[in-house]
């Protein structure tokens, strides 16, 4: 303890400690990016197994966290801009999930299941906004303890319309299927050409989506005129409603547009896994820890902590399978432990 | 308890004198119960809301003195009912060691107060809100975890045949005997609660609630004594754990899943989150409605299986008009009540 | 109040109750406190005198350690406490008052100040219940007399008027053993016969207890100092006893100008 406050008077030592992190994390980005491109040596596959496996469980892992990212994204976006914890999000996830799962199977329309599914969940969202946080500005608890009280009559309800069983969506053709990627996993033996990794288009489609998706949140409020405005209203509400903004209105954006997006994720988690009763728990958990790990508040945050809980997992189901959760839990507690606010929290 | 009392008899307002006669009305029917119920309603009515009224009052100490919603008390006292399945005797013979129960009740109890604290020291490094997300997140965690692991949790299936001890002669888990244990220690840690908040250490935790950053400008280590209340709500947590197993003679991962973790904070809610009779009064609401909701939904017209449904709309409806509880609500009728004839007086 | 100022105070064995040696605060590129140096003698009353944002409650929460100083040395009695935690300095007789209320508000008045006596001495996680034989119940009714609360000794905080939570708080900056006490406006917002009991029970306080006080009023500062600072921008501007910095034309045009109520 001594030594870091000491350290951290100076800059000198800073910025070597500073430096040292990108350099690891340099070299770290090296090894990964040669441990998919490169085709393994004998000596590796002895110790980590076969190179598909690897590359396989890494992927899964990166589209499992792009599927966090949406679910906690929205989660994080409301947190870190009015100090609201929506504990119904999980819920809102779910609902999102069997409306869209409704809208493709009555229409048969895959892509029409995500407006439907964002404008509904941002109606509820608003119903939210305006009935439970408006009301109780400034009370955090009560807040907080109406989203528990709300996703435990959503989850009895969804149970009562929809009951027990597992739903899933249909992706569409043009999705369905595996596609080569350029990822290498062998030489063949017999022709000594390059065998290239096949993976599900769906995951890689919804992949790109979210990173649409979390760059454009990302450019919106920390380079457009409308994110300096929020930052702004977020920073110093008063100020901002005497110079004649609609202040309430950007809330209630925001806030719906957060719900929205955990509608979306509903329908991409109900096309690449399954809908069920539990599931809006279960992603309400994962958006926690996604941003306990990545920082309350912080879209980069949600994404980075996104990305590590999602390969977390998949490596830990494939190479530990008994301890994947404890792998997921023990980087919660070594980021509470050293880093309260989050890897990129503001601290 | 006896001389404590005694001692801070003088100054009437720092002892067990403050708990009005109306209270000590209640304990005496309380005694009597056994005299003129079923076997049924001692053990699955009364014995399984003192229980879970205990785990909620751990939450009351933590939440209603301290300021702290800890979602980690259930499974505190989950941990608590695997140690004693562990380290006593269990039908999963090639896992529990069979020490003797003594042993097993005060490791038990340790490990309870070991996951609370771990949690706190986890949790208080942030303030406010965060604490209730830290803390599902561990709940969850261990859920999880004891779902997955078979060598010491064994597993999705848990642990079964776990009986309390035979002590002097007699079967603890019979209706009567096990109401009267479980009444006794839901007695004893709600005076400890009420006594609790006279200590130095009880208004020191006011103190922390109302104004952190004052208590530390005052000369005290608020973390500390964070820290030091998760501890005591451990051991009020870990004695429900061990009554819990033997109660219903098993444990498994489901003991302390998302719903019961959630159950216990709506449990303390719809009671009263800031005083001590608070948690038995939501148990007792929580337990009378799921064992009669059946009877009670299909009266109302809805589906009999609609349970959550109804303490789900109960809790929110609380919340949302009476953030102190049914305690609130029963105060504010009564000092209605009191004050109508008074004005009355006047008026004539 | 001139008399007791020129009375002859106990030292406590060091030279200087407080000594600030370059004492520097950044917040981000903003420099709320630049290279300030003071010097407190044991037992002397010290005004800080200063517009909004001249870095004045800063300096308290340095001091205080409510945050830590980006450079610089703050010693208490020739001890250097600059990296010590707020509980340890409160130890030590370093006391402070808040500007804002910062009360315990679920509690009543006794609980207050109990809790103030008790967290400069032993039991701080005592779980025997509070008696009567606790000396500590006799100081904490003490000091409750000593600031004029006996009348609300046990109403909840929550229900005082503003006055009367000024002087608890007073009341909480006393229990212990005070060897110094930081007044942060201990007289905004009052009335002026709230002003005049603060000022009486400021002069009422033991002679070997020093403080520093932060005061936007010239005359109630004047009044109660024996020496006065004043600061602007984040840096001190001028030192000297009360009648030369009253008449002290800079600090003049400064106070004046500067706009204050």
């Amino acid at each position: 303890m001594a030594d870091a406050q000491s350290s951290s008077s100076t800059a000198g030592p800073l910025a070597t400690a500073k430096s040292r992190w990108w350099a690891a994390g340099g070299v770290a980005a090296l090894v990964v990016l040669w441990l998919i491109f490169a085709v393994w040596p004998d000596w590796l596959v002895a110790i980590l197994g076969r190179k598909k496996v690897f590359v396989n469980a890494l992927l899964n892992g990166v589209t499992l966290g792009a599927l966090y990212f949406l679910v906690a994204s929205g989660f994080t976006l409301i947190f870190g801009l009015m100090r609201n914890v929506n504990l119904a999000h999980g819920s809102l996830y779910l609902f999102g999930a069997y409306l869209g799962y409704e809208v493709s199977r009555i229409t048969g329309s895959w892509l029409l299941a995500f407006p439907i599914a964002f404008l509904a969940m941002a109606a509820l969202g608003t119903l939210l906004q305006i009935f439970v946080f408006r009301r109780l500005d400034g009370q955090d608890l009560q807040q907080t303890l109406i989203t528990i009280g709300i996703s435990v009559v959503l989850a009895d309800i969804m149970l009562w319309i929809w009951g027990g069983s597992f739903y899933q969506i249909l992706a569409p053709d043009w999705l369905s299927g595996p596609v080569e990627t350029f990822i290498p996993s062998s030489v063949s033996r017999r022709t000594g050409e390059l065998i290239y990794i096949k993976y599900p288009a769906v995951r890689l489609f919804i992949l790109v989506c979210a990173v649409i998706i979390g760059v454009g949140m990302w450019y919106i409020l920390n380079r457009s005129k409308l994110g300096m405005l929020i930052r702004a209203g977020v920073d110093d509400r008063e100020m901002l409603a005497a110079s004649g903004v609609r202040i309430q209105l950007i809330f209630v954006s925001i806030f719906a547009f957060g719900a929205g997006l955990a509608g979306v994720a509903g329908v991409v988690g109900g096309t690449f896994q399954s809908i069920a009763p539990g599931e809006d728990t279960r992603f309400l958990l994962s958006s926690l820890v996604v941003v306990i790990v990545g920082g309350m508040g912080s879209i980069p945050g949600a994404a980075l902590g996104a990305i590590l809980i999602g390969c977390a997992e998949q490596f830990g189901s494939v190479y530990a399978p008994t301890y994947s959760v404890v792998l997921t839990f023990v980087i919660m507690v070594a980021v509470l432990a050293f880093r309260p606010q989050g890897l990129l929290g503001r601290a | 308890m006896a001389d404590v009392s005694e001692a801070a008899a003088p100054l009437g307002r720092f002892d067990l004198t403050r708990i009005p006669a109306h209270i000590w009305v209640i304990v005496v029917l309380l005694l009597l119960v056994p005299t003129f119920t079923s076997g049924f309603v001692q053990f699955q009515i009364f014995g399984w809301a003192f229980i879970l009224g205990m785990i909620s009052l751990s939450l009351m100490i933590l939440a209603g003195y301290g300021g702290m919603v800890s979602l980690v008390q259930m499974t505190a006292a989950a941990a608590a009912g695997y140690a004693v399945a562990i380290f006593g005797a269990s039908a999963v013979a090639e896992i529990s060691f069979a020490w003797p129960w003594p042993v097993a009740v005060i490791l038990a109890i340790a490990i309870s107060v070991l996951v609370c604290v771990i949690s706190g020291a986890l949790a208080i490094r942030t303030e406010g809100i965060y604490t209730i997300m830290i803390t599902l997140a561990i709940g969850s965690a261990f859920f999880y975890f004891t779902r997955q692991n078979y060598t010491v949790f064994n597993g999705f299936t848990g642990f079964n045949g776990v009986q309390p001890p035979q002590v002097f002669g007699v079967t603890w888990n019979d209706p009567t005997p096990f109401y009267y244990l479980t009444l006794a220690c839901a007695a004893l840690s709600y005076f400890f609660a009420v006594y609790l908040a006279r200590t130095p250490f009880g208004l020191a935790l006011q103190g922390v609630r109302d104004n952190p950053r004052r208590m530390a400008a005052m000369g005290y280590n608020v973390n500390a004594h964070r820290l030091a209340a998760y501890a005591v709500a451990g051991v009020i947590s870990g004695v429900a754990g061990v009554l819990l197993v033997w109660s219903t003679g098993q444990i498994s991962p489901n003991t302390a899943a998302i719903g019961p973790i959630i159950d216990i904070l709506v449990i303390t809610v719809i009671g009263g989150i800031n005083r001590p009779i608070g948690p038995f009064v939501g148990a007792l609401i929580y337990v009378v409605l799921r064992t009669y909701s059946l009877d009670v939904l299909t009266a109302l017209g809805l589906d009999g299986e609609r349970f959550k449904l109804l303490i789900g709309m109960a809790f929110l409806l609380i919340v949302y008009f009476s953030p102190d509880g049914m305690c609130g609500i029963w105060d504010r009728y009564i000092t209605r009540l009191w004050r109508d004839p008074k004005r009355e007086g006047a008026d004539g | 109040m001139a008399e007791a100022a020129q009375a002859p105070r106990r030292d406590v064995g060091a030279e200087f109750a407080l000594e600030l040696t370059g004492l520097s605060k950044r917040f981000g590129a903003l420099a709320a406190l630049t290279d300030i140096s003071l010097k407190v003698r044991p037992g002397e009353r010290r005004a800080v005198l200063g517009s909004n944002g001249a870095g004045k409650t800063t300096l308290f929460n340095c001091i205080t350690g409510d945050f830590p100083p980006s450079e610089g040395a703050v010693r208490f009695f020739g001890e250097d406490i600059t990296r010590f935690a707020a509980h340890e300095r409160i130890r030590r007789g370093l006391r402070r008052t808040y500007q804002i209320s910062l009360l315990f508000n679920g509690l009543t008045v006794f609980d207050n100040v109990y809790l103030a006596c008790r967290g400069v001495s032993a039991g701080r996680f005592s779980m025997i219940g509070l008696s009567p034989r606790d000396p500590l119940t006799d100081a904490a009714d003490e000091l409750i007399e000593i600031v004029n609360l006996g009348e609300v000794r046990d109403a909840p905080v929550a229900d005082l008027s503003y006055g009367q939570q000024r002087q608890l708080e007073i009341a909480l900056a006393l229990a212990g053993a005070p060897r110094l006490i930081l007044f942060d406006e201990p007289a905004a917002g009052l009335s002026p016969k709230e002003r005049r009991e603060l000022i009486a029970i400021l002069g009422r306080m033991p002679n070997h207890i020093g403080y520093v006080i932060i005061e936007h009023d010239m005359d109630v500062a004047l009044s109660v100092s024996d020496r006065v600072t004043m600061m602007h921008n984040g840096r001190i501007f001028k030192e000297g006893l009360p009648d030369q910095i009253e008449k002290d034309p800079e600090v003049q045009a400064l106070y004046l100008g500067s706009g204050h109520d």
